[in-house]
């Protein structure tokens, strides 16, 4: 059987994610015996030709560069799967979407005009089609392990919707919140990141974004009612899934 | 006669870069290490934001150094507060830096520049190759688990916090991985004697080497900047003499340090730290060297892996005396106050020196910032590398001169991602 090409795809980001697949460490080899790493900057020369089974992409679009190479990226690509918070939901970088983007530019480069880069940070699938999505940041192993083994079998990969609250429960952690009066995200927050900050007594930051059907703006209230001002509790979504949270609280109230 | 040497995405790096030489007549017309990488604007959007998030922020730069950022923008804002983490959290601090400077140093030593010392284009290609991959992949989970240990992750950590941890680890959950930093610390010893015999390209540069330099240990999160010219500044004075630049065709700054109406590059990274600090090494370390035939201190960018590998050895050794000697505070962290003012603070990270400056109001809430990192200071001396190499070499072969360039490239492990992140507030 010839086995699946992959080609791993980057756009705004910081590596991190990418370093996840080398990060599989023992079990990478074992990868490659039924993968064909076909396309990795990151660790090969091999340059990019040809058609690929499944492409990793990870990072933004922020650039307009990148808005057409996401596409002809896409045009290479069977099924696509987005690894990471920027892929996913545009990054920290997507702070940039509520600012402005001349003011960023100027604070950081001397000559702001040799830069180039677009108003806004987005995530991948509303530049194209996404076949598949992973959370995180960074995304966790074992949910990139059962992506590519369904791949290649053929069947959905499994990987957890819920809220970050249910394997708290599940862990017996001591609720971070109610326990603690903390502002913790993890209601609104998928879960898969085998609930860290709990454990380490620090309320969630929301590393791995917004669950389905996340009631944002009472967990907000919440807050509020907690003593917390409106704008301190918005901030706690303005992290790396900034937009991702940001969108689900207006389509919510919209 | 015109020649274009250049490449536009440079392989086994972290991030997106390329370079273009122009080569007329026999003379370098043009030489340009270019960062290609998308602008992400970090310095901005921490303004308006509480210290307790900086951290969070930070680690983000950089998906392979994300402790380095954690550790100088901590420092950073505990010398604003004027606190001081006790003894046991300095040392669990640095323990967490071993285990970074290993996973970093073996992913490059092993995965990204290892191949090209066997003309093969990734760590899987041949079959040699991968049983050497293999055992780096050994270092590098253990470095991992250090991290996975102390931050809950090896990939942005989520422990670290103003004042100390937000929950330190039992002794035991560190012990039970003593034996296994045994068995790597002597692979570790065995790599140094690997690294020192493989063929290096002729290329002696005599560059100014910068690092940190403690008077009682190996720096990592504390000490001077220092270097082989004799400079020797505490981290405020040296943030003072560094000139940044803009060159049209990078997304990165350049850095170098103002000199007499001069702007000299300087190199930072494993190299100049041991080249400045090698006399702090153990003695076991020491010997491994002497007995290796390594001669110090080294003079050719590419012997940099020798380096790595030898902070590998050390940050094995380092990490066991640690452990051994931990005993669990009674506090994981000190309470603060928010205090206004401004602080530079310097650390090692794997790639070299990693400078934050930061701001904060009265609230403790951002006000400016600024991130230097180590491949933005190294990008001078990275171009100034390459066109002593191609002055030596014009008449070779294009793609000669091609490949050796991407290799003497690769060897300062140049961390593309992080170094569009500078800033200039002079």
């Amino acid at each position: 059987m010839r086995k699946p090409r992959i080609g791993v795809f980057k756009f705004t980001s910081c590596d991190g994610c990418q370093l996840s697949i080398l990060n599989l460490e023992e079990d990478l080899l074992k990868i490659l015996e039924f993968f064909d790493l076909a396309y990795f900057r990151e660790a090969t020369d091999l340059p990019l030709k040809g058609q690929f089974d499944i492409g990793i992409v990870e990072g933004s679009i922020s650039t307009d560069r990148q808005r057409r190479d996401v596409v002809e990226m896409r045009e290479k690509v069977r099924c696509l799967v987005t690894i990471g918070a920027c892929a996913t939901a545009g990054g920290l970088q997507a702070l940039r979407n509520w600012a402005n983007i001349t003011d960023f530019k100027e604070r950081v480069y001397p000559s702001p005009d040799l830069v180039s880069a677009l108003s806004t940070s987005t995530p991948v699938s509303e530049n194209v089609y996404v076949d598949y999505e992973l959370w995180g940041c960074p995304i966790n192993n074992d949910a990139l392990s059962e992506t590519l083994v369904s791949l290649l079998i053929g069947k959905r990969p499994a990987i957890p919707i819920y809220s970050l609250c249910m394997d708290c429960k599940v862990k017996g952690v001591p609720c971070i919140l109610v326990s603690q009066g903390e502002p913790c995200l993890g209601p609104i927050t998928r879960t898969g990141c085998g609930v860290l900050c709990p454990s380490m007594n620090r309320p969630c930051y929301g590393c791995f974004g917004p669950r389905e059907g996340a009631n944002i703006d009472s967990l907000l209230s919440h807050f509020e009612e907690m003593g917390l001002s409106r704008k301190n509790t918005l901030l706690l979504l303005d992290k790396m899934n900034t937009y991702a949270y940001r969108k689900v609280s207006i389509e919510d109230t919209g | 006669m015109k020649i274009q040497v250049r490449t536009d995405s440079l392989a086994r790096v972290e991030g997106e870069g390329g370079f273009l030489i122009d080569i007329r007549d026999g003379a370098i017309v043009k030489l340009h290490v270019r960062v290609l990488e998308a602008p992400r604007f970090f310095e901005s959007f921490l303004r308006g934001r509480c210290y307790s998030d900086v951290m969070d922020f930070t680690a983000r730069v950089c998906g392979i150094c994300p402790v380095a950022y954690q550790m100088s923008s901590v420092h950073a804002i505990e010398k604003i507060f004027g606190i001081t983490a006790s003894e046991p959290i300095r040392r669990l601090r640095r323990l967490m830096y071993c285990g970074e400077w290993i996973e970093s140093h073996a992913l490059h030593v092993y995965l990204l520049n290892g191949p090209d010392f066997y003309g093969i284009e990734s760590a899987w290609t041949s079959k040699e190759y991968g049983e050497i991959a293999k055992k780096g992949l050994r270092f590098k989970k253990l470095g991992n688990d250090i991290l996975a240990i102390l931050g809950g992750r090896p990939i942005h950590p989520v422990s670290v916090r103003v004042g100390g941890f937000f929950k330190v680890p039992h002794k035991k959950s560190l012990t039970l991985i003593l034996p296994d930093l045994e068995k790597a610390y002597n692979e570790s010893v065995a790599a140094v004697r690997w690294a020192s015999t493989l063929p290096f390209t002729e290329n002696t540069l005599d560059a100014e080497c910068v690092s940190l330099s403690h008077p009682s240990e190996y720096p990592m999160n504390e000490g001077n900047v220092v270097s082989n010219s004799g400079m020797n500044m505490d981290f405020e004075r040296f943030y003072e003499c560094i000139e940044e630049y803009q060159v049209e065709y990078s997304t990165a700054l350049h850095s170098g340090i103002r000199r007499e109406g001069l702007i000299i590059p300087y190199i930072v990274g494993s190299l100049s730290r041991l080249n400045l600090n090698h006399e702090m090494l153990p003695a076991e370390i020491k010997n491994v060297i002497r007995e290796s035939g390594i001669s110090l201190p080294l003079k050719n960018s590419q012997m940099s892996v020798i380096a790595r590998c030898i902070e590998i050895a050390y940050s094995f050794h380092e990490a066991m005396r640690l452990i051994k000697a931990y005993e669990e505070p009674e506090r994981p962290y000190v309470e603060c106050e928010p205090q206004p003012g401004r602080a530079v603070w310097i650390t090692e990270a794997p790639r070299g020196m990693l400078i934050h400056r930061f701001e904060l109001d009265e609230r403790g809430y951002v006000r400016s910032c600024s991130i230097i990192p180590p491949t933005s200071q190294n990008l001078g001396n990275i171009e100034k590398d390459v066109y002593h190499f191609v002055q030596n070499n014009v008449g070779k072969q294009k793609e000669y001169i091609r490949k050796e360039t991407e290799k003497i490239i690769r060897s300062y492990d140049p961390c593309i991602s992080c170094s569009t992140h500078t800033v200039v507030l002079k």
